[in-house]
C-alpha cells in the first residue's frame, strides 16, 4: 500500500487561520483529519486545535500498528473531542464554548472509513468522478435535500454557512458515518474546509482527477484563494493519491518542504521525517530569483 | 549561552557584491550580520548565511569550507534561509525590518535588510531601570504587534522575541528584527542545525514540542519581553518553570504600580500552557489595547519625588 499525501492550510484574507489539519500513520493505518473552528464563536481556532490534537493522539495510542475497530475508533474519537472542548471550555470559565467542525477519515487494509460534523468534506474521486462525497449538516443542504433549493440557490443562500451539528455545541454532535469503503489504485481522497470548496464549487473534482495531488493541490488553493477574492476564508486541504501495491507497509510521499505555522501536523509514528536536503545549482538560483521579485514589488521606488 | 566566533567575519572594506562591508555588527549561530555601505552610501545590514557547525571560514579565507559530510545540513539550512527571505520579502510592515536585496556570493548567500537607526529594547529598558510607564508598554507593543500580526499571517513564526530583537527607531516606533531562530532542526544529521531559542523568552513548547508551535508561541515571548522590561531582567526559562516555577506573576510583583489589566495580560501570555495563552497576536492586541477602569496614578508626593530625582540625574 502506497499513497502520496499533501496537506496545506493557508489563512485566505483572514486575520486568524482557524483550521487545523493532521495526519499520521502507523505502520497498517492512516489517519487524516481536518478541523474548521468556527468564527463567530470565540477561540474557534482552539476549539480545532483540541480536536486534532485529541484524535491525533488517541490514534497513536491505539494505531499499533492497526485499529481493532476503525469505525468504532472514530465514534469514541469524535465524541471524545466534544468532550475535550466542553471540558476545556469550562476549566478556562469561558461564557461560550468554542466550536468545531471535523471530518476525519481512517485508511485501514486498504479499506476507507469516515466520519463528519459540520460543513467540512470528504470527497472520494475515482475515474474522474466523484464516487462518494460526504453531506454538510447545514441548513442549505436539509433544504436542498427536501427539494426546496436547488444547488444553485443554495450557493447564494445568506444562510449557506450555518451548521446544525459541531464539536462543543449544546447539544452532542450528529455523527455521519460512512461504509466501509475499499480503495483501489488510482483513487484519491480530499479533506477539505469551506474555504476551498465554497469558492471552487463543481471544479474541485476536474481540476484534480487524474493528477498528483503533490502538483495539483497547491494549483487547487490558488484558484480556491483567487476566486474567493478579498473575502477568502481560511482554506485546508488533505489530499492523497492511493497506490495499490503489494500488501505490506504503508509507505508515504509526500513534500513538504516547509511547515506552515497553523498545520498541526504528528509526526508519522516510527517514521522518520526525512528531510530531503539536497539542493540543485538551478533550485538556489530560483529560490533567489523568487525572492528577489517579492522584494522587487514590494520596495517602493527609489528615486 | 555566549557563542564561541569560530568562523571569521569577512574584513571591512570588503567589496561584497555593491556593497562594502564595515564591519560585523552581530553574530548567531547560523550567520553573521554586517554593516555595510550601498553604492549611495547609504548604510545596509547585511546578514550571511554562515552556520558554525557546518561551514567554517578560516582567518584571511572568503570562502568557507564544508565537508562533503556536512552539505546535507548546509543546504537544509539553506532552504530555512531561503524561507526566511522568502517570509520577509512578501512582508512590508514599518514594524518589521525590511529586506532590500538577496544574493548568492562566496558559495552561500546573503540578505540584506534596511539598517535601523536606535537602539534595541533592551538598551532601552536598561537605560530606563524602573522607569517604564505603562503607556509606554501599551504604546511600544500594540504597534509591535501589527508587525507580528503581519508574521503570523504570512504563516510564519518568529519564535525568538526577546528585548534585543526590538529595536526602537529613533522616533520610537517598534522594528521587529532577526527572523533567525525559525529553523526546524534536522534529527538524523549529525552535527545538525538545531532550533535556536533564548532561555526565559522561549515557550515550553520550543523545548519540548516543536510541533505545537503556533502564535501562541510568540505570544509566550511577547509576555517574557514585556515581563523583562519591567523586571529589567529575563524571567525564569520555561524549562525550568515546568520543573519548579518560581516565576513571581506580574500581578503579584507590580500590584500597584502598574494597572492590574496590564499585569493579567502579562500572566496570560506567560501561561505554561499554551492552550491558556491568547490564541492569536490580535485577542492579545484587544487586551492591551483596553483602557484600565483605575489606572494607578501617582501621588503628587511621588511625582514631584520622582521628578526631582531625574533632575539631579542630569
Amino acid at each position: 500500500m502506497k499513497f502520496t499525501i499533501y496537506q496545506e492550510s493557508r489563512i485566505g484574507t483572514r486575520q486568524i487561520n482557524q483550521d487545523r489539519v493532521a495526519y499520521c500513520y502507523s505502520r497498517d493505518a492512516l489517519l487524516l483529519v481536518i478541523a474548521d473552528g468556527m468564527g463567530g464563536h470565540a477561540h474557534g481556532e482552539m476549539a480545532a486545535q483540541i480536536a486534532t490534537n485529541h484524535i491525533t493522539t488517541l490514534f497513536q495510542r491505539e494505531a499499533r500498528p492497526h485499529l481493532p475497530d476503525p469505525m468504532f475508533f472514530l465514534s469514541v474519537a469524535i465524541e471524545g473531542a466534544h468532550s475535550e472542548i466542553c471540558a476545556e471550555s469550562e476549566r478556562q470559565g469561558l461564557p461560550e464554548n468554542p466550536r468545531t467542525t471535523c471530518v476525519v477519515c481512517v485508511v485501514q487494509n486498504g479499506v476507507a472509513y469516515w466520519a463528519h460534523v459540520g460543513d467540512s468534506r470528504l470527497y472520494l474521486v475515482r475515474d474522474g468522478k466523484i464516487l462518494s462525497q460526504t453531506r454538510d449538516h447545514s441548513l442549505v443542504q436539509t433544504l436542498v435535500d427536501s427539494g426546496s433549493l436547488t444547488m444553485e440557490q443554495a450557493r447564494r443562500h445568506p444562510s449557506r454557512n450555518r451548521i446544525f451539528s459541531c464539536l462543543g455545541g449544546q447539544q452532542e454532535p450528529q455523527i455521519d458515518f460512512s461504509r466501509k469503503t475499499p480503495l483501489v489504485d488510482g483513487d484519491i481522497l480530499i479533506l477539505c474546509t469551506d474555504g476551498v470548496w465554497g469558492p471552487l464549487e463543481d471544479d474541485l473534482c476536474p481540476q484534480i482527477a487524474y493528477t498528483n495531488v503533490l502538483n495539483s493541490v497547491p494549483r487547487l488553493l490558488n484558484e480556491a484563494e483567487q476566486r474567493a477574492g478579498k473575502s477568502s476564508d481560511n482554506l485546508s486541504i488533505i489530499a492523497i493519491n492511493w497506490e495499490e501495491d503489494e500488501e505490506g507497509e504503508l509507505i508515504c510521499y509526500s513534500d513538504m518542504p516547509t511547515m506552515p505555522m497553523d498545520v498541526y501536523t504528528m509526526p508519522p509514528q516510527g517514521g522518520q521525517q526525512n528531510a530531503n536536503a539536497s539542493l540543485s545549482d538551478n533550485e538556489i538560483e530560483e529560490a533567489i530569483e523568487e525572492i528577489r521579485n517579492s522584494i522587487k514589488q514590494n520596495l517602493p521606488i527609489r528615486n | 549561552m555566549p557563542i564561541t566566533q569560530i568562523n571569521h567575519p569577512l574584513p571591512p572594506g570588503f567589496q561584497l557584491d555593491e556593497y562594502r562591508i564595515e564591519r560585523q555588527i552581530s553574530l548567531g549561530g547560523f550567520s553573521i550580520v554586517y554593516l555595510a555601505q550601498d553604492a549611495e552610501g547609504t548604510l545596509v545590514a547585511i546578514k550571511e548565511y554562515l552556520p558554525n557547525t557546518l561551514a567554517l571560514r578560516s582567518e584571511g579565507h572568503i570562502l568557507p569550507e564544508i565537508q562533503e559530510e556536512h552539505l546535507s545540513a548546509f543546504n537544509h539550512g539553506l532552504k530555512c534561509f531561503f524561507e526566511e527571505g522568502r517570509s520577509l520579502a512578501r512582508l512590508n510592515h514599518p514594524n518589521v525590518v525590511r529586506v532590500l536585496n538577496f544574493f548568492r556570493a562566496n558559495a552561500t548567500v546573503y540578505m540584506v535588510m534596511q539598517y535601523e537607526r536606535g537602539r534595541t529594547l533592551r538598551e532601552h529598558v536598561m537605560k530606563h531601570r524602573g522607569n517604564i510607564s505603562e503607556r509606554f508598554l501599551r504604546v511600544v507593543f500594540s504597534r509591535l504587534l501589527n508587525g507580528l500580526r503581519e508574521v503570523h499571517a504570512q504563516r510564519f513564526l518568529h519564535l525568538d522575541i526577546k528585548p534585543s530583537n526590538i529595536y526602537l527607531r529613533m522616533d520610537g516606533t517598534p522594528v521587529l528584527l532577526d527572523f533567525g531562530a525559525a529553523r526546524q532542526a534536522l534529527e538524523n544529521d549529525s552535527p545538525s542545525l538545531r532550533p535556536t531559542y533564548t532561555p526565559g523568552f522561549a515557550a515550553p513548547e520550543q523545548y519540548e514540542a516543536q510541533d505545537q508551535l503556533g502564535p501562541w508561541t510568540d505570544i509566550y515571548a511577547v509576555g517574557a519581553t514585556m515581563y523583562a522590561c519591567l523586571a529589567h531582567a529575563s524571567p525564569q526559562a520555561a524549562n525550568l518553570r515546568l520543573k519548579d516555577d518560581t516565576l513571581e506573576l506580574a500581578s503579584q510583583r507590580w500590584r500597584g504600580k502598574y494597572s492590574g489589566q496590564l499585569l493579567e495580560t502579562i500572566d496570560w501570555c506567560m501561561q505554561l500552557d499554551y492552550l491558556e495563552r491568547p490564541m492569536s497576536v490580535f485577542a492579545l492586541q484587544k487586551s492591551l489595547a483596553e483602557t484600565p477602569e483605575s489606572e494607578p496614578r501617582d501621588s503628587w508626593l511621588t511625582t514631584l519625588n520622582r521628578r526631582l530625582r531625574e533632575r539631579v540625574r542630569r
